[in-house]
C-alpha cells in the first residue's frame, strides 16, 4: 500500500470513531456499492449460471467488504470488490462439485438443479426493435457460452478488464496474480473467444 | 461507469472487446425490477454492518444448526458404514467443506438425506417382515 493510501487508511480508520466520519464512510461506501452491484450480479450470473446464487454471492461480498475493508481509501475498493467476489464465485465451483460427489454416494440423484434463466421482457431502454433486442440477447448468450468454456482464469481476466473496465493493475489486484499473467490471460481469452464465437459475431 | 481500458487493444482484440462490453452493459440495463431490488436490499444489508460494528458474532446464529447438520451427516455416513470401504478418499474432507460456515444449502439437504435414511431403512425391514 502507498503511503498515501496507509495515510488515509488511518485517517478513515481515526475518522470511524466520529459520527461525521462513519457516515461519510457509509455514503461512499453506498456510492460505490450502488456502483458496481449490477455488474457485479452479471459477471456473478455468467459464472455460476444461476440468478439467485450469483444474488447470494454478490451480497456476501458486500457485507466482506463493508466489514473488513471499508477503512480502506475508496480507490481500492474495486479490486478488494472484485478479489472477494472472485473467490466467492470460485468457493461456489468448488462447493457444487464437492456436494454433487457427496450426493453421489450417498446414492442419491444429483440431479439438475440448474433453474432456466429467463430474461424478463422489458421495454428496451435504447428503443431498439424487438428484433434488434433479440439479436443483441442472442448474441449475449453466444458470449456467455463462450465465457463459461474459458478457463476460469481467463474468464476472470476478460470480464474485470473488459466487463468491469479494471486497468492491468487492478485486475491483477483482483485476480491475486501478477500484471504479466493478467496480460497473458486476458490475451488467450481474446483469442480463444474469437475463434469460437467466430468473425461474424462481431 | 469506467472506461475501459484500451492500452492493448488492437483492430481485432479491441472490436471484440467492444462488442462484448457494449452487450454486457445491455444486459446490466435489462436487469429487472425485482433485481434491482434485491440488489438494494443486499446493498443496505452490507451498509448495515458499518453500524453493528467490526465484531462478526454471526456464527454464533449458525452454530445449533451447524450442530445438528453434523449429527446429520455423521448419522448418514454410520448408516453407510457398510460401504466405507468404497468412500473415495477426498469424500470425508467434503463433508467438512459443506458444513462450513453458512453452507445452508446442506441444511436442505438433510431432509433429502434424512428421507433417504428413512426410506431404505425402512425397505430393509419391510423385507424382513414379509420373507417367510
Amino acid at each position: 500500500m502507498s503511503a498515501i493510501a496507509a495515510s488515509f487508511a488511518v485517517s478513515s480508520a481515526h475518522n470511524t470513531n466520529t459520527g461525521v466520519g462513519a457516515l461519510q464512510r457509509e455514503r461512499e461506501l453506498n456510492r460505490f456499492l450502488m456502483d458496481v452491484e449490477k455488474r457485479a450480479l452479471r459477471i456473478a450470473e455468467i459464472s455460476v449460471r444461476d440468478r439467485d446464487d450469483a444474488m447470494d454471492i454478490v451480497q456476501d461480498a458486500m457485507i466482506k467488504l463493508a466489514r473488513k475493508y471499508s477503512n480502506r481509501g475508496a480507490s481500492e475498493w474495486p479490486p478488494l470488490f472484485y478479489r472477494i467476489l472472485q473467490n466467492g464465485v470460485r468457493d461456489w465451483h468448488r462447493r457444487r462439485s464437492v456436494r454433487n460427489r457427496v450426493i453421489a454416494w450417498i446414492g442419491g440423484a444429483a440431479g439438475d438443479d440448474e433453474a432456466p434463466d429467463p430474461i424478463a421482457a422489458a421495454a428496451d431502454p435504447d428503443g431498439r426493435t424487438p428484433e434488434q433486442q433479440l439479436q443483441s440477447r442472442e448474441a449475449m448468450q453466444s458470449l456467455e457460452r463462450a465465457l463459461r468454456v474459458l478457463p476460469l482464469r481467463q474468464r476472470e481476466a476478460f470480464m474485470l478488464r473488459t466487463f468491469e473496465g479494471l486497468d492491468v493493475a487492478a485486475t491483477a489486484l483482483a485476480m491475486s496474480c501478477t500484471e504479466g499473467s493478467v496480460k497473458t490471460h486476458y490475451s488467450r481469452a481474446v483469442h480463444a473467444l474469437r475463434e469460437s464465437l467466430g468473425d461474424h459475431w462481431q | 461507469m469506467k472506461e475501459p481500458d484500451k492500452t492493448d487493444d488492437t483492430s481485432d482484440d479491441g472490436r471484440l472487446a467492444e462488442r462484448a462490453r457494449q452487450l454486457f452493459d445491455e444486459s446490466v440495463r435489462e436487469l429487472d425490477a425485482e433485481t434491482l431490488s434485491r440488489l438494494n436490499r443486499s446493498r443496505h444489508n452490507a451498509l448495515a454492518e458499518l453500524k453493528s460494528g467490526s465484531t462478526d458474532l454471526r456464527w454464533l446464529r449458525w452454530t445449533p444448526a451447524a450442530a445438528v447438520a453434523a449429527a446429520a451427516v455423521a448419522a448418514v455416513v454410520v448408516w453407510r458404514a457398510p460401504d466405507l470401504d468404497q468412500l473415495p478418499s477426498d469424500v470425508a474432507s467434503d463433508f467438512e467443506m459443506l458444513l462450513a460456515e453458512e453452507e445452508l444449502e446442506m441444511l436442505e439437504d438433510l431432509e433429502f438425506y434424512r428421507w433417504l435414511a428413512l426410506d431404505e431403512t425402512a425397505e430393509e425391514t419391510g423385507a424382513d417382515d414379509h420373507v417367510g
